[in-house]
Protein backbone atom coordinates (compact mmCIF):
# COMPACT_ATOMS: atom_id res chain seq x y z
CA UNK A 1 0.00 0.00 0.00
CA UNK A 2 2.45 2.03 0.70
CA UNK A 3 4.77 1.17 -2.02
CA UNK A 4 1.69 2.29 -4.42
CA UNK A 5 1.50 5.29 -2.67
CA UNK A 6 5.53 5.92 -2.58
CA UNK A 7 4.92 4.97 -6.81
CA UNK A 8 2.38 7.84 -7.32
CA UNK A 9 3.52 10.13 -5.34
CA UNK A 10 7.53 9.83 -7.00
CA UNK A 11 5.68 9.97 -10.48
CA UNK A 12 3.42 12.92 -9.95
CA UNK A 13 7.10 14.59 -8.72
CA UNK A 14 8.77 13.48 -11.84
CA UNK A 15 5.44 14.93 -13.91
CA UNK A 16 5.75 18.48 -12.26
CA UNK A 17 9.46 18.86 -12.55
CA UNK A 18 8.95 17.86 -16.26
CA UNK A 19 6.45 20.37 -16.51
CA UNK A 20 8.14 22.92 -14.83
CA UNK A 21 11.18 22.19 -16.99
CA UNK A 22 8.96 22.39 -20.40
CA UNK A 23 7.54 25.29 -19.77
CA UNK A 24 10.81 27.29 -18.75
CA UNK A 25 12.95 26.00 -21.67
CA UNK A 26 13.94 28.94 -23.83
CA UNK A 27 13.07 28.81 -27.47
CA UNK A 28 16.00 27.92 -30.19
CA UNK A 29 15.35 32.19 -30.68
CA UNK A 30 16.05 33.27 -27.28
CA UNK A 31 19.17 31.18 -27.21
CA UNK A 32 20.66 31.98 -30.58
CA UNK A 33 19.36 35.97 -29.94
CA UNK A 34 21.87 38.52 -30.26
CA UNK A 35 23.84 39.64 -27.49
CA UNK A 36 22.95 42.92 -26.69
CA UNK A 37 25.20 45.68 -25.52
CA UNK A 38 23.50 48.46 -23.84
CA UNK A 39 24.67 52.17 -23.63
CA UNK A 40 22.94 55.82 -22.86
CA UNK A 41 22.86 58.64 -25.97
CA UNK A 42 25.86 60.53 -26.70
CA UNK A 43 28.28 57.72 -25.01
CA UNK A 44 30.57 55.92 -26.66
CA UNK A 45 29.20 52.01 -27.13
CA UNK A 46 31.51 49.21 -27.85
CA UNK A 47 30.51 45.57 -28.85
CA UNK A 48 33.74 43.66 -30.05
CA UNK A 49 33.51 44.67 -33.08
CA UNK A 50 32.45 47.84 -33.52
CA UNK A 51 32.07 50.95 -31.53
CA UNK A 52 29.33 53.66 -32.03
CA UNK A 53 28.11 56.67 -30.55
CA UNK A 54 24.60 58.77 -30.99
CA UNK A 55 24.54 62.57 -31.74
CA UNK A 56 21.54 64.46 -32.79
CA UNK A 57 18.66 62.97 -33.43
CA UNK A 58 16.19 64.78 -35.82
CA UNK A 59 12.03 64.28 -35.92
CA UNK A 60 10.34 65.68 -38.58
CA UNK A 61 6.73 64.91 -40.62
CA UNK A 62 8.53 65.31 -44.01
CA UNK A 63 12.34 65.03 -45.22
CA UNK A 64 13.13 66.18 -48.35
CA UNK A 65 16.25 65.04 -50.09
CA UNK A 66 18.30 68.08 -51.78
CA UNK A 67 20.81 66.72 -54.44
CA UNK A 68 21.85 68.60 -57.49
CA UNK A 69 19.38 71.27 -57.27
CA UNK A 70 16.31 69.42 -56.85
CA UNK A 71 14.58 68.70 -53.54
CA UNK A 72 12.20 65.54 -53.76
CA UNK A 73 10.00 65.39 -50.19
CA UNK A 74 9.13 62.27 -48.34
CA UNK A 75 5.87 62.40 -46.03
CA UNK A 76 5.26 59.77 -43.60
CA UNK A 77 2.28 58.28 -42.18
CA UNK A 78 3.97 58.08 -39.01
CA UNK A 79 7.46 60.38 -37.96
CA UNK A 80 10.54 60.25 -39.74
CA UNK A 81 13.23 59.64 -36.78
CA UNK A 82 17.06 60.55 -37.97
CA UNK A 83 19.73 59.37 -35.81
CA UNK A 84 23.11 61.23 -36.43
CA UNK A 85 25.89 59.02 -35.07
CA UNK A 86 29.96 57.77 -35.49
CA UNK A 87 30.61 54.30 -35.75
CA UNK A 88 34.23 52.59 -36.26
CA UNK A 89 34.93 49.12 -36.83
CA UNK A 90 37.63 47.81 -33.66
CA UNK A 91 39.51 44.87 -35.52
CA UNK A 92 38.44 44.17 -38.99
CA UNK A 93 36.71 46.49 -41.83
CA UNK A 94 32.87 45.75 -41.60
CA UNK A 95 30.26 47.19 -42.65
CA UNK A 96 26.58 47.52 -40.09
CA UNK A 97 24.09 46.61 -42.05
CA UNK A 98 21.25 46.21 -39.67
CA UNK A 99 19.81 49.18 -37.34
CA UNK A 100 16.58 49.04 -35.86
CA UNK A 101 14.24 51.04 -33.57
CA UNK A 102 12.94 49.04 -30.82
CA UNK A 103 9.27 51.00 -30.12
CA UNK A 104 8.36 50.60 -26.18
CA UNK A 105 5.76 48.04 -26.90
CA UNK A 106 8.30 45.93 -28.14
CA UNK A 107 7.98 46.34 -32.05
CA UNK A 108 10.83 46.88 -34.29
CA UNK A 109 11.29 49.23 -37.03
CA UNK A 110 13.87 48.27 -39.72
CA UNK A 111 15.71 51.25 -41.63
CA UNK A 112 13.87 53.24 -43.53
CA UNK A 113 14.39 52.26 -47.79
CA UNK A 114 13.24 55.31 -48.77
CA UNK A 115 16.78 57.03 -47.97
CA UNK A 116 18.73 54.25 -48.71
CA UNK A 117 20.81 56.18 -50.88
CA UNK A 118 21.46 59.18 -48.64
CA UNK A 119 24.63 60.57 -47.77
CA UNK A 120 26.45 58.55 -44.84
CA UNK A 121 23.28 56.22 -44.73
CA UNK A 122 24.59 53.35 -42.52
CA UNK A 123 24.69 50.22 -44.41
CA UNK A 124 26.40 51.88 -47.25
CA UNK A 125 28.95 52.65 -45.29
CA UNK A 126 32.19 50.86 -44.80
CA UNK A 127 34.03 51.23 -41.34
CA UNK A 128 37.52 50.77 -41.16
CA UNK A 129 39.71 49.88 -38.09
CA UNK A 130 41.10 53.22 -36.40
CA UNK A 131 38.74 55.75 -38.93
CA UNK A 132 35.39 57.00 -37.04
CA UNK A 133 32.52 57.64 -39.83
CA UNK A 134 29.96 59.75 -39.51
CA UNK A 135 26.91 57.61 -40.51
CA UNK A 136 23.34 58.66 -40.92
CA UNK A 137 20.28 55.89 -39.77
CA UNK A 138 16.63 56.88 -40.90
CA UNK A 139 13.21 55.71 -39.90
CA UNK A 140 9.56 55.97 -40.19
CA UNK A 141 8.04 55.22 -36.69
CA UNK A 142 4.83 55.69 -35.24
CA UNK A 143 4.49 58.68 -33.03
CA UNK A 144 3.22 56.19 -30.30
CA UNK A 145 6.65 54.63 -30.24
CA UNK A 146 9.18 57.59 -30.37
CA UNK A 147 9.74 57.78 -26.33
CA UNK A 148 10.71 55.40 -24.58
CA UNK A 149 12.66 53.67 -27.78
CA UNK A 150 15.45 51.87 -28.33
CA UNK A 151 18.04 52.10 -31.35
CA UNK A 152 19.62 48.32 -32.32
CA UNK A 153 22.69 48.37 -34.19
CA UNK A 154 24.46 44.86 -35.31
CA UNK A 155 26.54 43.31 -38.16
CA UNK A 156 23.51 42.15 -40.01
CA UNK A 157 20.07 41.47 -38.49
CA UNK A 158 20.28 37.30 -39.01
CA UNK A 159 23.39 36.76 -37.50
CA UNK A 160 23.05 34.27 -34.14
CA UNK A 161 25.20 35.46 -31.07
CA UNK A 162 26.26 38.03 -32.62
CA UNK A 163 26.78 41.46 -30.63
CA UNK A 164 24.41 43.78 -31.07
CA UNK A 165 24.55 47.50 -29.65
CA UNK A 166 20.86 49.11 -27.54
CA UNK A 167 21.39 52.40 -27.03
CA UNK A 168 18.02 53.60 -25.05
CA UNK A 169 16.83 57.10 -26.67
CA UNK A 170 16.13 59.19 -23.88
CA UNK A 171 15.24 63.02 -24.47
CA UNK A 172 12.34 62.50 -27.49
CA UNK A 173 10.08 64.49 -27.25
CA UNK A 174 6.63 64.86 -30.01
CA UNK A 175 7.01 68.64 -29.14
CA UNK A 176 10.34 68.32 -30.93
CA UNK A 177 8.77 67.04 -34.25
CA UNK A 178 9.60 69.50 -37.34
CA UNK A 179 7.49 69.68 -40.18
CA UNK A 180 9.78 69.71 -43.03
CA UNK A 181 13.55 68.37 -42.43
CA UNK A 182 15.96 69.07 -45.49
CA UNK A 183 18.66 66.78 -46.14
CA UNK A 184 21.41 68.14 -48.38
CA UNK A 185 24.84 66.44 -49.28
CA UNK A 186 27.98 68.11 -48.50
CA UNK A 187 31.34 67.79 -49.13
CA UNK A 188 32.97 68.14 -45.65
CA UNK A 189 33.96 65.79 -42.83
CA UNK A 190 30.25 64.54 -42.13
CA UNK A 191 28.86 64.30 -45.74
CA UNK A 192 25.47 65.60 -45.10
CA UNK A 193 23.74 68.73 -44.13
CA UNK A 194 20.33 68.49 -41.69
CA UNK A 195 18.17 71.54 -41.85
CA UNK A 196 14.61 72.81 -40.43
CA UNK A 197 13.08 74.92 -43.36
CA UNK B 1 25.66 -20.51 -5.07
CA UNK B 2 24.08 -19.70 -8.91
CA UNK B 3 22.12 -16.25 -7.64
CA UNK B 4 26.18 -15.52 -6.27
CA UNK B 5 27.78 -16.28 -9.49
CA UNK B 6 24.95 -14.44 -11.25
CA UNK B 7 25.64 -11.33 -9.11
CA UNK B 8 29.31 -11.73 -9.48
CA UNK B 9 28.86 -11.54 -13.02
CA UNK B 10 26.11 -8.61 -12.83
CA UNK B 11 28.63 -6.57 -10.48
CA UNK B 12 31.75 -7.01 -13.32
CA UNK B 13 29.35 -5.63 -16.15
CA UNK B 14 28.25 -2.68 -13.72
CA UNK B 15 31.80 -1.43 -13.41
CA UNK B 16 33.12 -2.32 -17.08
CA UNK B 17 30.08 -0.13 -18.06
CA UNK B 18 31.00 2.45 -15.66
CA UNK B 19 34.82 2.31 -16.54
CA UNK B 20 34.14 2.41 -20.08
CA UNK B 21 32.00 5.57 -19.80
CA UNK B 22 35.02 7.29 -18.97
CA UNK B 23 36.49 6.69 -22.82
CA UNK B 24 33.25 6.89 -24.58
CA UNK B 25 32.34 10.01 -23.71
CA UNK B 26 35.16 11.39 -24.64
CA UNK B 27 35.34 9.66 -28.04
CA UNK B 28 31.60 10.68 -28.70
CA UNK B 29 32.44 14.31 -27.92
CA UNK B 30 35.69 14.13 -30.34
CA UNK B 31 33.50 12.20 -32.75
CA UNK B 32 31.01 14.62 -32.98
CA UNK B 33 32.83 18.02 -32.62
CA UNK B 34 35.50 16.71 -35.75
CA UNK B 35 33.83 18.20 -38.36
CA UNK B 36 34.08 21.42 -36.35
CA UNK B 37 37.45 21.19 -35.48
CA UNK B 38 38.72 20.62 -38.91
CA UNK B 39 36.64 23.66 -39.92
CA UNK B 40 38.09 25.73 -37.20
CA UNK B 41 41.76 24.85 -38.15
CA UNK B 42 40.91 25.85 -41.89
CA UNK B 43 40.28 28.76 -40.69
CA UNK B 44 42.36 29.72 -37.55
CA UNK B 45 45.83 27.60 -37.79
CA UNK B 46 48.30 29.04 -40.06
CA UNK B 47 51.38 28.69 -40.88
CA UNK B 48 53.21 31.32 -42.47
CA UNK B 49 55.25 31.57 -45.50
CA UNK B 50 57.67 34.92 -45.70
CA UNK B 51 58.13 36.50 -48.92
CA UNK B 52 60.83 38.77 -48.46
CA UNK B 53 60.92 42.03 -50.50
CA UNK B 54 62.04 42.04 -54.35
CA UNK B 55 61.89 37.72 -53.98
CA UNK B 56 59.42 35.16 -55.01
CA UNK B 57 58.06 32.99 -52.50
CA UNK B 58 56.27 29.89 -53.89
CA UNK B 59 52.65 29.26 -52.58
CA UNK B 60 49.47 28.05 -54.03
CA UNK B 61 50.70 26.73 -57.19
CA UNK B 62 52.54 29.87 -58.18
CA UNK B 63 55.27 31.90 -57.43
CA UNK B 64 54.43 35.47 -56.29
CA UNK B 65 55.81 38.44 -55.44
CA UNK B 66 55.53 41.96 -54.10
CA UNK B 67 55.98 44.70 -56.64
CA UNK B 68 54.62 47.83 -55.25
CA UNK B 69 53.56 49.25 -51.63
CA UNK B 70 51.93 52.34 -52.11
CA UNK B 71 51.15 55.43 -49.49
CA UNK B 72 48.41 58.13 -50.85
CA UNK B 73 47.06 60.63 -48.72
CA UNK B 74 43.43 60.12 -49.09
CA UNK B 75 41.84 63.48 -48.86
CA UNK B 76 41.08 63.59 -44.53
CA UNK B 77 44.24 64.02 -42.52
CA UNK B 78 44.04 60.76 -40.62
CA UNK B 79 43.36 58.24 -43.14
CA UNK B 80 45.81 57.24 -45.82
CA UNK B 81 45.39 54.71 -48.81
CA UNK B 82 47.43 52.05 -49.41
CA UNK B 83 48.01 50.34 -52.90
CA UNK B 84 49.66 47.42 -52.85
CA UNK B 85 50.39 46.02 -55.73
CA UNK B 86 51.56 41.90 -56.48
CA UNK B 87 51.98 39.57 -59.22
CA UNK B 88 51.79 35.58 -59.17
CA UNK B 89 53.85 33.36 -61.88
CA UNK B 90 51.40 30.70 -62.15
CA UNK B 91 52.53 26.80 -62.13
CA UNK B 92 49.90 25.04 -61.49
CA UNK B 93 46.48 26.42 -62.66
CA UNK B 94 44.53 24.04 -60.94
CA UNK B 95 45.74 24.53 -57.56
CA UNK B 96 45.32 28.30 -58.09
CA UNK B 97 42.39 28.67 -59.49
CA UNK B 98 40.65 26.70 -56.40
CA UNK B 99 38.88 28.48 -54.16
CA UNK B 100 39.20 32.15 -53.18
CA UNK B 101 42.01 34.34 -53.10
CA UNK B 102 42.07 36.83 -49.82
CA UNK B 103 44.33 39.78 -49.45
CA UNK B 104 44.13 41.36 -45.49
CA UNK B 105 46.66 44.15 -44.82
CA UNK B 106 47.29 44.36 -40.67
CA UNK B 107 49.14 46.45 -38.13
CA UNK B 108 51.05 45.91 -34.86
CA UNK B 109 48.04 46.28 -32.87
CA UNK B 110 46.25 43.67 -34.59
CA UNK B 111 43.88 45.38 -36.77
CA UNK B 112 42.90 43.83 -39.58
CA UNK B 113 42.01 46.36 -42.85
CA UNK B 114 40.10 44.43 -45.62
CA UNK B 115 40.77 45.68 -49.59
CA UNK B 116 38.16 48.37 -50.97
CA UNK B 117 35.82 47.02 -53.57
CA UNK B 118 36.75 49.69 -56.17
CA UNK B 119 39.80 51.09 -55.99
CA UNK B 120 39.30 55.15 -54.38
CA UNK B 121 39.02 57.72 -56.93
CA UNK B 122 42.53 59.53 -55.37
CA UNK B 123 44.08 56.06 -56.54
CA UNK B 124 42.76 55.92 -60.06
CA UNK B 125 44.69 59.99 -60.11
CA UNK B 126 47.74 59.38 -58.31
CA UNK B 127 48.53 55.50 -59.94
CA UNK B 128 46.03 54.87 -62.61
CA UNK B 129 48.20 51.45 -63.57
CA UNK B 130 47.47 49.81 -59.88
CA UNK B 131 43.64 50.82 -60.28
CA UNK B 132 43.13 49.43 -64.14
CA UNK B 133 44.68 45.85 -62.64
CA UNK B 134 42.57 42.94 -61.39
CA UNK B 135 41.95 42.53 -57.49
CA UNK B 136 43.01 38.89 -56.38
CA UNK B 137 40.04 37.30 -57.76
CA UNK B 138 41.44 37.24 -61.10
CA UNK B 139 43.70 33.99 -60.73
CA UNK B 140 40.40 32.06 -61.71
CA UNK B 141 41.28 32.48 -65.10
CA UNK B 142 44.81 31.53 -64.40
CA UNK B 143 46.63 29.50 -67.63
CA UNK B 144 50.34 27.68 -66.86
CA UNK B 145 53.19 30.03 -67.23
CA UNK B 146 51.45 33.52 -67.28
CA UNK B 147 52.02 36.21 -64.84
CA UNK B 148 49.42 37.67 -63.14
CA UNK B 149 49.44 41.62 -62.00
CA UNK B 150 47.30 42.70 -59.52
CA UNK B 151 46.65 45.34 -57.06
CA UNK B 152 44.49 45.73 -53.79
CA UNK B 153 44.06 49.38 -52.29
CA UNK B 154 43.12 50.01 -48.27
CA UNK B 155 41.53 53.15 -46.32
CA UNK B 156 43.92 53.20 -42.86
CA UNK B 157 44.97 55.55 -40.01
CA UNK B 158 47.85 57.51 -40.86
CA UNK B 159 49.11 56.56 -37.53
CA UNK B 160 49.26 52.44 -37.79
CA UNK B 161 52.77 51.23 -37.64
CA UNK B 162 54.04 48.23 -38.63
CA UNK B 163 52.18 46.95 -41.73
CA UNK B 164 52.07 43.60 -43.17
CA UNK B 165 50.45 41.76 -46.20
CA UNK B 166 48.34 38.42 -45.66
CA UNK B 167 47.45 36.98 -48.84
CA UNK B 168 45.79 33.58 -48.52
CA UNK B 169 44.20 31.04 -51.00
CA UNK B 170 41.53 28.94 -49.73
CA UNK B 171 43.06 25.96 -51.60
CA UNK B 172 46.50 26.29 -49.61
CA UNK B 173 45.03 26.69 -46.05
CA UNK B 174 46.52 26.81 -43.34
CA UNK B 175 49.16 27.79 -45.43
CA UNK B 176 49.79 31.37 -45.98
CA UNK B 177 51.61 34.44 -47.30
CA UNK B 178 53.02 37.53 -46.03
CA UNK B 179 54.76 40.05 -47.88
CA UNK B 180 57.30 41.88 -46.01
Amino acid sequence: MTGALRGFVAIAFAAAVLYGLQRTTPGYGDITSPIRVTGKPGQRVEASAFSIVTGKVHLARSVTIRSAGRGQALTTSGVWVLVEGTAEARSESLGLTSAQWLGPNGVRYALSQRLSTAPGILPAQRLEPGLPKPVLMAFEVPQGQLSGGTLLVARSAWTPLEEEVGITMTDIRPDDIRPFLVLARSEGAVPWTLNAQ
Amino acid sequence: MMAAAVQKGERRRYWLSLAALAIVLPLAIVVNSWESAVAWRERNVRTALVAERGAAQSYAGAQWQLTGLTRLAEGSADAILIVVEFEAAVDDPELVRKGACEVVLTDDKERRWLPAFIPARAVRQARPAAADKPRCGALLNAEKGNTIKMAESFTIPASATGLKVFLTVAAARPAYLIFK
